[in-house]
């Protein structure tokens, strides 16, 4: 009886290794040989990216598939993305538009997430420093059909306005390409060698350099340097609560590793005046998030810390950091000149 | 002695028909209604997040109170960022199965968030997902009854 069950397993596992062979589509590799573009912009501006992808396939059988090669641009949320970028692809396997990805479509292989929720789970903000960044997905405008062995060696032609929210900018962009068939599929065991690599099977991402957008009248904002103080979040009201983090290990300040240091801040309010609360207490406190990390911390309401009425509320604050005893301030780059930030949502 | 044995098997017989005929018995299932839900009381926060990042020990949620009454006012003790900044009226959409909440500050307009009123280690917990300040950051506070 054993015997008899054992032959019978044998069978059943090599028949459902042959089938699961035959169903599984898989990618040989998939990659972004390169992309080109200008290093820098000003803000409003249109500007021409270059997005250079090679796909091939390479799969057990002769069936023929139908999917979508996706790329995907990593932006500053205040881009708006969807609403400032075009793209076209050329290629061996025929021309067209990109298109936005719908919100709502699933990854293929991400346990039910979406397209962009999948990409900023697996790449994160891809080495950038403020998290106010988000995946815009496009796919190719019609369905493509695979074989085994087919090739999609192409290039996406990206127009993008830079900075529609008015503010100069710094920021590494980054691309994914993917396609709707495999998704994010993590199965870096039969990468077909140099120069695709491993983690060029079913996908790949490429990080650009530090692109900078100049002029505009909003505030600079820095995603590829660290910054002495940061506001998380960076896009926030009076009425958030605001984590404010100072980074003493950028440069020498004059504070010398303390156990703490204190912020000193004026806030300007709707109608016009001015709010100060410049204290060393457990109020103004900057916590060190573990020893000699370097890193201060404090989370507030700035509608209460300064005080605002009900009818107020504050449009902007300057601060500095300072020490327990008040005697050292530490303002923008290291400088005299306060630190600013404005309570705004876009 | 025949007879006997017969009166026996008439005996058993009986006894087979009434235990068979009790045995069967129609059960009347009612209704039974679901329970109003009642969230009057004072809620404190147990757990707090900003766009996912746990603020708990981060603020001094300690002193923050949100007091519902059974007249359908609600009132905010110690107040901190939460779905309105004034007190006044809440009401539930449906008192048996609610799935919103909205709450009415004095003078102003509804404001409609998802209702969830988990049983967590036998207690019902209120968590509220919301937005008091820019509408791109997300806050859940996750409410206990005191």
């Amino acid at each position: 009886m054993r015997t008899r069950l054992h032959i019978k397993g044998k069978y059943l596992w090599s028949s459902c290794a042959l089938i699961l062979v035959a169903l599984v589509f898989s990618f040989c590799h998939t990659k972004i040989t390169g992309v080109t573009g200008p290093p820098t912009a000003t803000v409003g501006q249109t500007i021409n990216i270059g997005v250079d992808v090679d796909v091939s396939t390479n799969y057990f059988g002769s069936d023929t598939y139908s999917g979508n090669v996706i790329i995907a641009v990593l932006l500053p949320k205040g881009w708006k993305g969807r609403e400032n970028m075009t793209a076209t692809y050329t290629s061996g396997k025929g021309n067209g538009n990109m298109v936005f990805t719908p919100a709502s479509a699933i990854a293929p292989n991400t346990n039910g997430l979406t397209w962009a929720v999948a990409l900023k789970n697996k790449f994160q903000i891809a080495g950038n420093l403020i998290d106010d960044m988000e995946w815009v997905v496009m796919q190719t405008d019609q369905p493509l059909k695979w074989q085994n062995g087919d090739k999609f060696v192409g290039n996406c032609a990206i127009k993008l306005k830079v900075a529609a929210d008015g503010n100069a900018t710094s920021f590494k962009p980054a691309y994914v390409v993917a396609q709707t068939l495999d998704g994010l599929k993590d199965d870096p065991g039969v990468a077909d060698g140099a120069p695709w690599g491993p983690d060029a099977v079913y996908h790949n991402l490429y990080k650009g350099d530090c692109f900078t957008v100049t002029g505009g009248d909003g505030d600079f904002v820095d995603f590829c340097n660290p910054q002495l103080t940061s506001i998380d979040p960076p896009k926030s009201l009076d009425n958030d609560f605001i984590t404010l983090t100072y980074n003493n290990t950028i440069t020498n300040t004059g504070l010398d590793n303390p156990q703490a240091v204190y912020l000193c801040a004026t806030a300007t309010t709707s109608d016009g005046k001015t709010l100060t609360v410049c204290e060393q207490t457990d109020k103004t406190k900057l916590t060190q998030t573990g020893a000699k990390t370097g890193l201060y911390k404090l989370t507030f309401w700035p509608h209460q810390f300064f005080g605002a009425t009900a009818s107020q509320t504050i449009v902007s604050m300057s601060y500095y950091i300072t020490n327990q005893a008040g005697t050292i301030k530490v303002g923008y780059g290291g400088t005299s000149d306060p630190f600013t930030f404005k309570f705004r949502c876009t | 002695m025949k007879r006997i044995f017969k009166q026996k098997q008439h005996l058993l017989l009986l006894a087979l028909i009434a235990l068979i005929w009790t045995s069967c018995k129609v059960d009347k299932v009612l209704p039974v209604n679901e329970s109003v839900k009642d969230i009057s009381g004072n809620w404190k926060v147990l757990k707090a997040s900003r766009n996912g990042t746990d603020l708990t020990t981060l603020v001094d949620f300690t002193q923050f109170r949100v007091k519902f009454d059974a007249t359908g006012k609600y009132t905010l003790i110690n107040p901190l960022p939460f779905v309105v900044n004034q007190d006044g009226n809440y009401k539930l959409d449906d008192p048996n199965y609610p799935f919103k909440i909205a709450f009415t500050p004095q003078g102003g307009q509804a404001v409609g968030i998802v209702f969830n009123y988990p049983i967590v280690g036998g207690a019902r917990q209120l968590n509220l997902t919301f937005s008091p300040g820019c509408s791109l950051n997300s806050y859940t506070y996750t409410l206990v009854k005191e």
